[in-house]
């Protein structure tokens, strides 16, 4: 068999980029499963006998497990808060006509264009003055703001994809607006709130700046726990890559498996 | 007895006057086709009907209440939409329990509804199955069993049958006018094909640019149409029209001329002689299905083009120096293109419009 010299060319360059992107993520997992000592060693060592002694040693460490339910508890309620609060203005956004409409919208991409940092010092402020630093509460609310505009955008860009007809023909048939939602465009729409979902989870999950600024002792996220083994005389590489691989692999399994069931086209055989 | 009354409905859309004033009453019972060609009004005057466009003035009368600003559900009707516009994520049987169950009626009572309505279309080996895993015609019936279950007081349908292919189509045509017999329902049906309309209806109402051009039965659009428009859009293949101009008018003897008639002149016994004068231009209307091949009596001397046979019939296509003409005939003349081609008709069936357009 002939392989044409582009098609060469283009598996090369799809090689080049699978190997960067993944390399960290093999470097940080068989980091994990190194001795300081194999970690540090330069020429880098490539065949080593793995160890379980730094997950051992971060799953005794009850801040890093502490730090994983209070990952989980702020990551589910967020995007929950997003979703909740996301789909139905987004249901507006992409049906109604009113006045400010591309206003709000472009508010909603504002949201992303400002640097997280800039907004950092004001927040901390507020927390301090409201009371809520260190608490869940801060921590849901702030990616809240960041969550809601991913999901009001994607599931505004699913909803309009819903012909108009069938809300029209569920409006004949003596559906109000809330039951057009819950029981047309929920359903219809649910491969965008998916996506939109997960990216809110992923986020949040991942979200290092503003747990390291809102939080103290009582509701460190794991990034937070992770970064804290850098403080100190030693860096303990096997334990901050263990704490990552251990942060990563949920994100990446539930990633996964969703990504399945994110099948588009649900509204196929709708119209036609 | 009146059941639908439309008293000077308009439309506009900002400045836009999409609707610019339709009046027109339909008896209970009766099947109306709105007719005409894309963008003349007739889809969004079905959807002012049935509430899902605002009417900008006017007034909307459905047995006897005024539904003008009611909310659609409230108006006891249900559409057909060209899309279909089922539900793609319920099943047959779901979609057509859908406004039962926004009704709230007995579970009982909306599977014996359904089932009576799947019994109706066919329907009953496919209430399982999800609206893709069907196939157009089929999706067809389930829209139209979504309209029945619920007994509504006025069926719309707006161009229900315009995704199908031709054969699906005239099957599901006449499938449609069983199910109004049947029904005894008063139907409004929206579509630009003018077969769909004259085989359906009872009363058609032609509409151009948001206006009634004319309403009337298929037969009576037919014989007396009320202007060229209608003349020319009812009809297949359409009608044959000669810009000629009044030579003389001898009592109610008229004289056209135009290079097309034989002999270059066109002499007819006819009242509207009266209603024009010497040197006024007017239309002669010429259905092709009127027109006979070189009997005596000749009324228009041509050449042929070309001719199209059909099986059973023959389109001829032939001109002068003026218009090209086409007529339909019988069987299959002996003719090549280039031949030397006279036409007959019996003067009962010659259309005459005036200047602008309206019969004479």
């Amino acid at each position: 068999m002939r392989i044409s010299s582009g098609k060469l060319l283009h598996a090369l360059g799809l090689t080049a980029v699978v190997i960067f992107t993944l390399f960290p993520f093999f470097w940080m997992v068989s980091a994990s499963f190194k001795t300081q000592a194999d970690i540090l060693s330069s020429p880098p060592v490539w065949f080593f006998t793995p160890t379980l002694q730094n997950y051992a040693e971060i799953f005794a460490d009850t801040k890093v497990s502490g730090a994983i339910i209070n990952s989980l508890i702020v990551a589910t309620c967020s995007t929950l808060l997003a979703v909740i609060l996301g789909a139905p203005a987004a249901f507006a956004l992409a049906r109604y006509e009113f006045r400010g409409k591309s206003d709000l919208w472009f508010w909603f991409i504002s949201n992303r264009m400002i640097s997280p940092i800039v907004l950092a010092l004001p927040v901390y402020l507020l927390a301090i003055q409201t009371g809520l630093l260190d608490t869940h509460l801060v921590l849901i609310l702030i990616y809240l703001t960041f969550q809601l505009p991913i999901v009001v955008w994607i599931v505004t860009d699913q909803f309009k994809s819903i012909p108009a007809d069938l809300e029209q023909a569920a409006r004949l048939d003596g559906a109000d607006q809330f039951t057009i939602f819950r029981k047309i465009y929920l359903p219809l729409g649910a491969p965008g709130i998916a996506v939109s979902a997960i990216f809110s989870f992923i986020f949040s999950w991942n979200e290092l700046l503003y747990a390291l600024v809102l939080t103290r002792r009582a509701v460190q996220t794991a990034p937070v726990v992770a970064t804290s083994f850098m403080s100190g005389y030693e860096l303990p590489w096997g334990k901050i890559m263990a704490t990552g691989t251990v942060i990563v692999l949920p994100v990446t399994i539930f990633a996964l498996i969703v990504s399945r069931h994110m099948v588009r086209g649900l509204t196929m055989g709708a119209t036609k | 007895m009146t059941f639908l009354r439309l008293d000077n409905i308009k439309k506009n859309y900002g400045d836009a006057a999409v609707i610019k004033g339709v009046s027109f009453e339909a008896e209970k019972g009766e099947f109306v086709v709105f007719v005409g060609p894309s963008g003349c009004g007739k889809s969004t005057l079905l959807r002012m009907i049935a509430g899902l466009e605002d009417v900008s003035s006017g007034e909307l009368y459905i047995d006897g209440k005024e539904v003008t600003y009611e909310e659609p559900a409230k108006r006891e009707v249900s559409m057909v939409f060209q899309s279909y516009a089922l539900y793609p994520h319920m099943s047959v049987f779901e979609n057509m329990a859908f406004g039962l169950r926004m009704a709230k009626k007995p579970e009982a009572e909306i599977k014996a509804q359904v089932l009576e309505a799947a019994r109706i279309l066919q329907l009953e080996a496919l209430l399982e199955r999800k609206p893709r895993a069907l196939s157009g015609g089929q999706r067809q019936r389930v829209a139209i069993g979504r309209s029945i279950v619920r007994h509504p007081k006025l069926f719309l349908f707006d161009e229900p049958l315009s995704n199908l292919d031709a054969e699906l189509r005239s099957q599901m045509r006449v499938e449609i006018a069983k199910l109004h017999r049947a029904l005894g329902a008063t139907m409004v049906y929206v579509t630009h094909d003018q077969v769909e309309a004259m085989t359906l209806a009872d009363r058609i109402v032609v509409l151009r640019a948001g206006l009634v051009e004319q309403i009337g039965s298929p037969t009576e659009l037919y014989d007396t149409p009320a202007n060229t428009f209608v003349a020319g859009f009812i009809g297949s293949p359409k009608m044959n029209f000669i810009n000629a101009k009044v030579a003389s008018i001898t009592g109610s003897t008229l004289a056209l001329e135009h290079t097309t008639f034989a002999g270059g002149r066109l002499t007819l016994d006819t009242p509207a002689a009266a209603r024009t004068k010497v040197g006024a231009a007017v239309t002669v209307g010429l259905r092709p299905e009127h027109l006979t091949v070189n009997t005596g009596n000749p009324v228009l001397a041509l050449t042929l083009d070309f001719a199209e046979s059909l099986g059973g019939s023959t389109q001829l296509y032939a001109r002068s120096e003026g218009e090209p003409i086409i007529a339909l005939t019988a069987g299959r003349p002996n003719l090549k293109p280039g031949d030397a081609l006279t036409l007959g008709i019996d003067p009962s069936h010659i259309y005459l419009f005036d200047v602008a357009g309206l019969a004479l």
